[in-house]
């Protein structure tokens, strides 16, 4: 009988940050097994039986984050597990893979990291079509089984009864699938402001095509702070977030006019003297950044001493701001290995 | 008859009179709709629910009580939030209208440790499994 390898961060993990049970699983592992992946995600189900969010994951595939940066590994299914299922209906959803186009290229101009770092490689983003069936228009990329609910294709996950939540930002999950390092703490004003400054892609991973860079899907004023602040996250770590984010700088990509204008983006580019397009930042997202103290003004002044890549990543916990409290913990001190029979 | 629509009052008194046809002392509690004050309900869905209370309370003598919950097919429903700014006529110069989207407990909270679950419902297309 085949065992089908998977990662659990157990509820309570992580000196009790971590609200909820989360598997990940490898699509690879999933397909040396010879089974489906909504039938790895019921065997695990079943083999925990405790309420769980879990996301498969293709390693050699790549993805967009919320802040338009493209980055490898891709959530290719999305499930949640409760009383030992997964619900039949709307207990897994599937994402499937975008097809390279230039016409997504030339509309969605974040979309040129695909030639200039990735070419060749598979891109998975939001559940989209046929996948989202049988759920309407109106909902939202999410799975529900019992108490817990797997939103935004992987990244959100609540339990709907206590209430509690944790976000996992793709950079925590790569690290997770790698054995590298995790920072997990509350998500604060910062990443809350953060998560709203996204860019406008036909079926993106987490939004559509509302909001373009330099806007703010939030659009919520002194109160897009408040958003999420409350919630966990586990998130890679800041050095992890500048490599990725500064492969997009280094092709040309301008925070607020090709990739979106959150804060991280912003404060990676001023440090290291990069272009930011200020004017096409919008009002409203200018107010949102203001309320966490980054403003025009400190954005117009030029930095005095440019970093380099290998500076910028080695000062990345200084110059990016966002969560609070947050430690950083080795993925083998707070992530099991298990195998379940299938 | 398949057009027929059930007033929401009668579809209460139906709920209860088919679990005393099956089980004359048994409790029946009904939640699920109590911010519906008003409302019409397919006859023929009605009738189906009525004969499952009847196959469900006669084939067990044992049940004593009948709990019937209405939920959501799909757990995250989207909302329209109407909010309406009353004057002291009880008129509205103006209403603005948004919508909120509510993740709820799937069923499968409900069915825990239950032994065999019948599901009827209708049906919906789902994605080729993958």
């Amino acid at each position: 009988m085949a065992k089908l390898k998977y990662r659990l961060i157990p509820e309570g993990a992580a000196q009790g940050m971590v609200p909820i049970n989360l598997v990940f699983i490898d699509k690879k592992d999933i397909d040396e097994c010879g089974i489906l992946m909504v039938e790895a995600c019921r065997i695990i189900a079943k083999e925990l039986n405790e309420p769980a969010a879990i996301d498969v994951m293709d390693m050699d595939a790549i993805t967009v984050t919320s802040d338009g940066i493209l980055a490898d590994g891709a959530v290719v299914a999305f499930a949640s597990a409760d009383y030992g299922v997964v619900n039949r209906e709307f207990g897994f959803l599937g994402v499937s893979e975008m097809p390279y186009s230039r016409k997504l290229l030339d509309e969605e101009p974040h979309m040129k990291q695909w030639d200039a770092n990735y070419r060749g490689k598979r891109l998975y983003r939001g559940s989209y079509g046929d996948d989202m069936r049988p759920r309407d228009p109106l909902n939202e990329r999410q799975t529900i089984t019992g108490r817990i609910a797997n939103n935004n294709t992987g990244s959100e996950m609540m339990n709907v009864v206590d209430m509690t939540e944790i976000l996992t930002p793709m950079y925590g999950i790569l690290a997770v699938m790698r054995d590298g390092e995790v920072l997990i703490g509350h998500s604060g004003p910062v990443i809350s402001v953060g998560i709203g400054m996204v860019v406008r892609e036909r079926a993106g991973r987490i939004f559509g095509w509302g909001y373009g860079a330099g806007q703010t899907a939030h659009a919520s004023g002194d109160y897009a702070k408040t958003i999420k602040s409350d919630c966990w996250a586990l998130c890679g770590t800041k050095e992890d977030l500048a490599e990725y984010t500064i492969r997009a700088l280094e092709i040309g990509m301008i925070p607020g006019r090709h990739i979106a204008c959150s804060p991280a983006n912003l404060c990676l580019a001023h440090a290291m003297g990069l272009p930011i397009d200020l004017d096409g930042i919008f009002a409203n997202a200018w107010e949102e950044l203001e309320s966490i103290g980054i403003t025009r003004a400190d954005l117009e002044k030029p930095c005095d001493k440019p970093m380099s890549r290998e500076e910028a990543i080695a000062h990345a916990a200084e110059i990016i701001p966002g969560i609070e409290d947050g430690k950083r913990f080795k993925v083998s001190d707070i992530c099991q290995i298990r195998y379940a029979e299938c | 008859m398949k057009l027929m629509h059930t007033r929401l009052p009668d579809f209460y008194d139906k709920l209860k009179a088919a679990v005393r046809r099956g089980r004359p002392e048994a409790e029946v509690a009904i939640t699920g709709m109590e911010n519906v004050k008003t409302a019409k309900l397919a006859s023929l869905r009605v009738g189906r629910i009525e004969n499952s209370i009847y196959q469900l309370t006669k084939e067990d003598p044992g049940i004593e009580k009948v709990e019937i919950s209405i939920h959501p097919h799909h757990p995250e429903t989207a909302h329209t939030v109407l909010i309406k700014g009353i004057q002291k006529d009880g008129s509205c110069k103006k209403a603005i209208m948004e919508t909120v989207y509510v993740s709820t407990p799937g069923v499968d909270c409900r069915l825990a440790g239950v032994d065999e679950v019948i599901d009827n419902r209708a049906q919906l297309p789902l994605d080729d499994p993958r």
